[in-house]
């Protein structure tokens, strides 16, 4: 794709996100809420997997710990005691506003990812599969049995979200800005690491990673930096989550949501930090309206939503092989082609007129 | 394109404050009570439809055959549903996710615009829901959970309210049953580690009172060990001859079942609680220990047994049965007896809406349901379904019932839980 088009498209995408609280109740607003969050996750799935030829199948799990984190900051010491929780003395004393918590938890959850990135150095393809997925298995058990901060299988609620400062704007309002205002950042975050020095490094261990180590490319550090990276972006993404649920459990962040972001993130188009948006609006709206479609009134529907979701997910793979992000690649093209070759005839035109 | 760019975020930021402001100036006015027009009443709730613990979905199904009953019968006013406005009945899968439940709690609120919440199935799924629903005044009722809380609570949760009997009644229950039959009893307790198990045994330690120092070995277990060997064979060392199981349905009861037998362990008294000892548990129980092992445990219930023998002519339980067969899903198992379970809630729903005056507010089915007081024809004969303004537990009085395969019999008289 062309600058101009990729342009076009961003600032269609800019000028959506602005325009939807205009015209959307206080459910929609919410949903698109979700949709910042999971773009945030999807932009660091990318980074790892588009980018850099890792596959995780834990990124739920990174989302989880940065959601505990997030919820550990915002309650301290003295809000975990207060849900019956026993929180060992080294935590902080008092809780922090929301806001602060969520660039905290991303660092934790980054830090906690490079580190899991140094032993996952030594596995590839398959096994790095593998050792991800592990992630996702443990960490509900994890959650569990450290029950003195993590309150458990019981799980802890959060004050409901309120808007800081005594800034004039509904609560859902701040809570859709805040999400989107953080993804907008991290967006530019990713888009000026994937374009740089560090991306070039990204992709050419993604394809070819003896050449990329023979011309003195140190895949060891881009590859746990890629892992940390993606991870922290995990984290923020959880701790947005936990803000906006306000309830956390080991539940809260099953298997099945780490296989669904991989899944997400494959039909948003790999390689394509904007293809995730798709790939959000995939994860927010499909399972909730294969429940209750719409338009189609389906009886059988409510017996089998999750049959809805994988017919879907089947036809969205043989139709955009590519992701959402392919799918309009493959219509721009030739539009651009088009474009190419009546700029280059100029004097045929003249000749007609 | 870097310059565009520039440009473009230069833009975007501009807008963005822009809609800020306008945005915050929006408000929106609310209709007087969501959910009840003239001609319907909007009701919603979510359970796990599909996932590990679908088992629990027909519950949501029988409630929504129930509805459709009573949207097609003339009540006693003559009128179709409730006072001719008829139920619509909104459910949700949750795949018992409180994540989900969130998500689909707020839907139910902002787009469906129900009512009440209702039945809603597990108690984490129901903790989160409930600062959410308690905030925006909605009615969050009959919840499918027999944690202690939801009838404790309510002065800080005044719309939040259960149904069941709560967890430590029935602890207390057998308490005083082993107090009272087997005053010398050595106890072995095994429970699940978390709010669900220790609740049981918080009960199991009130019923027994002075008699607590019974006990001889209380050990737990977590929802993800696979295996109870050490700790059941630590509890057949202890030399317990009686034996409190706290578990929840399928794989975990059915494992402490063959773990005690495969140790050759046969406590003289086994004591089971309700939410595990299910009929499909318990066939599953029998299959893998045999009937001599497990005949003769104790349990409790407080709705009838469709599946009984004794309930077979009983006229409320064979009205169930051609209600399902009529207005339930094809081909739905009347001996299942969650369909039942969903009738007897819905079956009080319709009692509180019709208590809540001719023209229902939320503030009036709240005030309905303190102030319950009635028979449920599906819940074992005494059983009274009864609240007060200090006392927010609607069922209460459970009855003790003994394993004779493949099914349980009632003895004893109805025990008050509170």
């Amino acid at each position: 794709m062309t600058a101009a088009v990729k342009g076009v498209l961003l600032a269609a995408a800019v000028a959506l996100i602005i325009l939807i609280p205009q015209r959307a109740g206080e459910f929609r607003l919410s949903q698109f809420t979700y949709v910042a969050i999971y773009f945030i996750a999807l932009l660091g799935l990318n980074i790892l997997v588009g980018y850099n030829g890792q596959i995780s199948l834990g990124h739920g799990a990174f989302m989880g710990i940065g959601a505990y984190a997030a919820m550990i900051f915002i309650l301290g010491r003295e809000g975990l005691t207060a849900t019956g929780a026993n929180p060992p003395g080294w935590l902080l004393e008092h809780g922090m506003r929301p806001i602060f918590a969520i660039p905290l938890a991303g660092l934790v959850t980054g830090v906690i990812g490079y580190l899991f990135g140094l032993p996952a150095l030594r596995l590839a393809g398959v096994s790095l599969a593998l050792a991800t997925f592990a992630v996702a298995v443990s960490l509900p058990l994890i959650a569990k049995h450290y029950d003195s901060v993590t309150g458990g299988g019981g799980g802890v609620s959060l004050p409901l979200p309120t808007t800081p400062f005594g800034w004039d704007i509904s609560t859902p309002h701040w809570l859709y800005y805040e999400a989107w205002a953080t993804a907008g950042i991290l967006f530019l975050v990713a888009w000026l690491l994937v374009r740089g020095r560090v991306g070039r490094a990204w992709r050419s261990i993604r394809d070819g990673e003896v050449a990329a180590v023979s011309s003195g490319v140190s895949s060891a550090a881009y590859k746990t930096l890629a892992f940390g990276v993606s991870s922290a972006f995990a984290g923020v993404a959880g701790a947005l989550f936990v803000i906006q649920v306000s309830y956390i459990n080991p539940d809260t962040f099953p298997l099945t949501l780490s296989i669904l972001l991989l899944v997400s993130a494959v039909l948003g188009g790999l390689g394509s930090l904007l293809g995730g948006i798709f790939g959000a609006l995939l994860l927010v709206f499909l399972p909730i309206y294969s429940q209750d479609p719409p338009v189609l009134h389906f009886s059988f529907s409510k017996q089998a939503p999750s049959v809805v979701f994988g017919v879907f997910l089947i036809l969205m793979v043989l139709v955009a092989p590519g992701g959402v992000a392919g799918l309009l690649r493959q219509v721009v093209q030739p539009i651009k082609i088009g474009l190419a070759r009546r700029g280059s005839r100029p004097s045929r035109l003249a000749k007609e007129e | 394109m870097r310059r565009k760019f520039w440009l473009l975020a230069a833009v975007a930021s501009f807008v963005a404050v822009v809609s800020l402001q306008s945005a915050s100036a929006m408000t929106r006015l609310e209709a007087a009570t969501p959910g009840v027009t003239k001609g319907e009443i909007v009701l919603g709730g979510t359970f796990p439809l599909s996932g590990p613990v679908a088992g629990y979905a027909p519950i949501a199904r029988g409630m929504e055959a129930y509805f459709k009953y009573i949207n097609a019968r003339k009540g006693k006013d003559g009128k179709r549903g409730v006072g001719g406005r008829s139920i619509v009945w909104k459910y949700y899968d949750d795949v018992y996710n409180p994540a989900n439940a969130v998500q689909l709690a707020n839907k139910l609120v902002l787009e469906d615009k129900v009512f009440a919440v209702v039945g809603t199935l597990g108690t984490e799924n129901n903790q989160a829901i409930r600062p959410f629903l308690n905030q925006r005044k909605v009615p969050q009722l009959l919840v499918s959970t027999g944690a202690s809380f939801w009838g404790l609570q309510y002065k800080q949760f005044p719309w939040t309210m259960g149904w069941q009997p709560d967890y430590i009644s029935e602890g207390r229950a057998y308490g005083l049953w082993i107090a009272k039959n087997h005053p010398n009893a050595k106890i072995a307790v095994f429970f699940q580690n978390d709010d669900y198990g220790k609740d049981y045994v918080r009960g199991l330690k009130i019923g027994l009172g002075a008699k607590r120092s019974l006990i001889v070995s209380e050990l737990s277990y977590e929802v993800t060990d696979t295996s109870y060997a050490s700790q059941l064979a630590r509890q057949k060392a202890s030399g317990a001859d009686t034996w409190v199981a706290i578990t929840t349905a399928g794989t975990p009861t059915v494992r402490a079942f063959a773990t005690a037998k495969a140790l050759n362990w046969k406590p003289d008294t086994i004591v089971l609680n309700s939410v595990a000892a299910t009929e499909a548990v318990m066939s599953a129980v029998v299959r893998s220990v045999g009937a001599d092992f497990v005949n003769g445990t104790i349990s409790t219930a407080y709705l009838k047994n469709p599946s009984s023998p004794k309930y077979a002519n009983d006229a409320t339980v064979k009205r169930y049965k051609t209600l399902l067969a009529q207005y339930g899903p094809d081909g739905a198992d009347p001996n299942n007896a969650f369909f039942y379970y969903g009738f007897a809630k819905a079956y009080d729903m319709i009692k509180l809406l019709q208590a809540s005056g001719k023209n229902p507010t939320r503030a009036s089915l709240m005030a309905a349901t303190t102030r319950m007081n009635w028979v449920n024809p599906y819940a074992i004969p005494g059983v009274k379904v009864k609240t007060s303004r200090s006392d927010r537990f609607p069922i209460s009085q459970i009855k003790l019932i003994r394993f004779t395969s493949p099914s349980w019999t009632e003895f004893g008289s109805l025990i008050k839980g509170r």
